[in-house]
């Protein structure tokens, strides 16, 4: 490391150190510093990497597939950097890299996996040259910060374009990233749901990409997974699903996981169709890229999905099942995973409009929240800054439910008085506090 | 009694909700044993005016209202008369700037519907927040949330409303939206009519009066407490950052 990159990577961790107290604006802090004194230090450590670096962009899903992929890696006995608390903007990922530099301020990693933010993706791409871009979707999401999904697409092609080397790894069930993708001129390889999985109602959801991203015609499926993803095909121009090179077959999809990609049975235990993407993701980047495959699923056997995503609590009795719901795909998948419980439930929907949410909560009635309506359902608690919202839009679908601001009392009250079987879902900012509310209840038994 | 709404090309003009107004409209008049029926029109499906009470013109992106407009000069003329005959339209957003005479953006020009007489004008930066207007319609505050980068001009129109806290049609005129005869166009999304049952109420009363009558229009008075409560959380929200809030906010339900 040159002179002025170890100034920048000493004075960057001195300031980390000093902000541990802060909490996690110390990461953003030690970032920010390190590039101010040393304008490219994220090419000259990413350099250091000895492998590959990976990173992980898309609407839904980011931070599952990131840290997964990261623990495949280690499962490996390999070295990896990974952005794993979240910091998926410029500096945050140039904080993850500095912060993990040895006493000589230099690297000692087999593997990068970063997670980035798509808007943020333009202010790191310029430095940061990936082998890989890991792609989960592109879904309609928190309106406000980026105008609309036409923009994100945009700020994502111009950014590809800055790594031309970089190989994207795209969901072929998905028009939208696939269209990015042939008009990137980068090599791409694509992973998929090779077969019809639900009967679904074609207009049960709003599928953004149900006109051809190439031509503006309307597009035909044969089958469909959920929002716009499924086996597509444009009459007009001839813009279809590509050929899968990591195609995923044999799908289970209820209490647990399970599916077949290259003759290799994968299962997980955890629930959401979702989820079979986000592992699939990971296969094909990592087995495309050369890493030992015999191992996976003694690492997916024990990989738990982190802060929230699927997690799991135990307490007074009540199993507790927190999960991020941030938008109507991800709803959507979180209400399939709770409906695939056929046990009685009590349900709580935290929402807030901070910026990292969305301030606007439009997309609450982009939800098929009538799917509640079952007799399963014992309860609904609507939680957060705008409860009222979710309140008023259950309503519209003849559900009642209870109004209590706060997250905490609401867990508490249905501990006392439920079915001993609860659902959290919570929007963005939510998360955090949400579970830490869990945790530290759980630690009072 | 029946009322039937026309939901015009939701596969292209979706954005933000506008689901939810349409469950809104059906649900107000269900739950006052009015029949609803929706027909959502493709955008190559045939429009037959005549047997709708209630268009909705949701908002898209400028790519979608790209591909919208060309199929509108084709409906202009039947849409235009179904307006001028007391037709019921609420439009929204992408919509509202399709009523107009034209949307000039950065890639060009979107010919409008030409049905009243206002053009927008894409400016730099997007006028986003929560807001919320005074209307002389109704007393109850109108709610709602905007992004728009048009800036709207209603030349001599009625506006839908004062602006009480937000940006409005142009971000400098103080006033939002637009009222002719039975339209009203309007940047607000959240989604617009849940929030704002008395803005339904009206739409759903224009509706019935004209295929069924004034005796038929009065409407029997739903419970809306939560309705009420989600419009007076944006309210107060904001009821501390305007000036001589209360003198401008007619009745707080
Ligand atoms: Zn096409």
């Amino acid at each position: 490391m040159n002179l002025r990159g170890k100034i920048a990577i000493k004075t960057a961790k001195l300031v980390a150190s000093l902000c541990l107290k802060m909490g996690r604006q110390g990461v953003t802090w030690a970032g920010l510093i390190a590039r101010k004194i040393e304008p490219n230090i994220l090419k000259l450590l990413s350099d250091q990497v000895r492998e590959k670096v990976y990173i992980v962009c898309g609407t839904n899903g980011k931070t599952t597939t990131n840290n997964m992929l990261c623990t495949a890696l280690i499962n490996n006995g390999k070295k990896v950097i990974c952005n794993r608390t979240g910091s998926n903007m410029l500096n945050g990922v140039v904080s993850a890299f500095v912060l993990a530099t040895d006493k000589s301020c230099d690297l000692d990693a087999d593997y990068a996996c970063i997670e980035i933010d798509e808007a943020s993706t333009k202010r790191v791409l310029p430095t940061l040259k990936p082998d890989y871009m890991i792609l989960t979707n592109i879904f309609r999401d928190q309106l406000d910060r980026y105008g609309e999904i036409d923009i994100t697409i945009k700020i994502l092609s111009e950014s590809i374009k800055m790594a031309p080397k970089m190989t994207l790894v795209i969901n072929g069930d998905d028009p939208l990233s696939v269209s990015l993708a042939k008009r990137s001129g980068n090599s791409f390889i694509t992973y998929g749901i090779s077969e019809k999985v639900f009967d679904a109602d074609e207009n049960s959801e709003i599928r953004e990409g149900r006109f051809c991203a190439m031509c503006g015609a309307k597009m035909h499926y044969s089958y469909y997974h959920y929002s716009q993803l499924g086996d597509y095909r444009c009459p007009e121009c001839g813009f279809s699903r590509p050929h899968i090179d990591y195609p995923a077959t044999g799908i289970e999809c209820g209490d647990h996981l399970a599916f077949t990609v290259e003759n290799r049975r994968i299962s997980a235990n955890y629930k959401g169709f979702y989820n079979i993407y986000n592992i699939l993701a990971v296969y094909t980047a990592a087995a495309h890229s050369g890493v030992d495959m015999e191992g996976f699923q003694t690492m997916l056997d024990r990989f738990t999905p982190e802060n929230g995503r699927s997690e799991h609590f135990k307490i007074q009795g009540t199993d507790i099942e927190l999960n991020l719901a941030k938008n109507p795909a991800g709803f959507n998948q979180n209400i399939n995973a709770v409906m695939a419980d056929t046990r009685d439930k009590d349900i709580i929907i935290l929402i807030n409009d901070r910026d990292q949410d969305g301030n606007d909560v439009s997309w609450l009635w982009d939800v098929d929240f009538d799917r509640f309506g079952e007799d399963s359902i014992k309860s609904i608690t609507v939680c957060g800054i705008r409860c009222q919202d979710m309140r008023l839009r259950l309503k519209y679908v003849d559900i009642s439910s209870e109004l209590e601001p706060s997250v905490e009392k609401a867990i508490r009250n249905k501990l006392q008085n439920g079915v001993k079987n609860l659902y959290v879902l919570v929007n963005y900012t939510g998360l955090y506090s949400t579970r830490n509310i869990l945790k530290r209840m759980e630690g009072e038994q | 009694m029946k009322i039937t709404i026309g939901h015009l090309f939701p596969d292209l003009l979706n954005l933000y909700g506008d689901r939810g107004n349409i469950q809104c409209m059906v649900q107000r008049l269900r739950w006052r044993g009015i029949e609803a029926e929706v027909k959502a029109f493709g955008i190559d499906d045939r429009i037959d005016f005549s047997v709708l009470d209630i268009v909705l013109l949701g908002g898209g992106s400028d790519r979608e209202q790209m591909i919208v407009c060309n199929r509108l000069k084709e409906i202009k003329d039947s849409f235009k008369a179904y307006v001028e005959n007391g037709g019921v339209v609420i439009a929204i957003c992408g919509g509202y700037q399709l009523l107009g005479k034209y949307y000039e953006t950065d890639n060009g020009r979107i010919e409008g519907l030409d049905i009243v007489d206002i053009y927008t004008v894409q400016e730099k930066g997007r006028l986003i927040n929560n807001i919320f207007l005074q209307s002389d319609l109704f007393e109850m505050p109108i709610v709602g949330f905007e992004n728009h980068g048009g800036r709207t001009h209603i030349n001599n129109n009625k506006p839908l409303g004062k602006v009480i806290y937000g940006k409005g049609n142009d971000g400098k005129s103080g006033y939002e939206g637009v009222v002719y005869k039975n339209v009203i166009g309007t940047y607000l999304h959240g989604p617009l009519l849940p929030k704002n049952p008395q803005l339904c109420d009206y739409l759903l009363s224009r509706a019935i009066e004209r295929r069924y009558g004034a005796e038929a229009s009065k409407l029997t008075p739903l419970p809306d407490k939560e309705e009420n409560e989600a419009n007076k959380y944006i309210v107060d929200r904001y009821s501390d950052k305007v000036e001589n809030f209360k003198e401008k906010i007619r009745k707080l339900i």
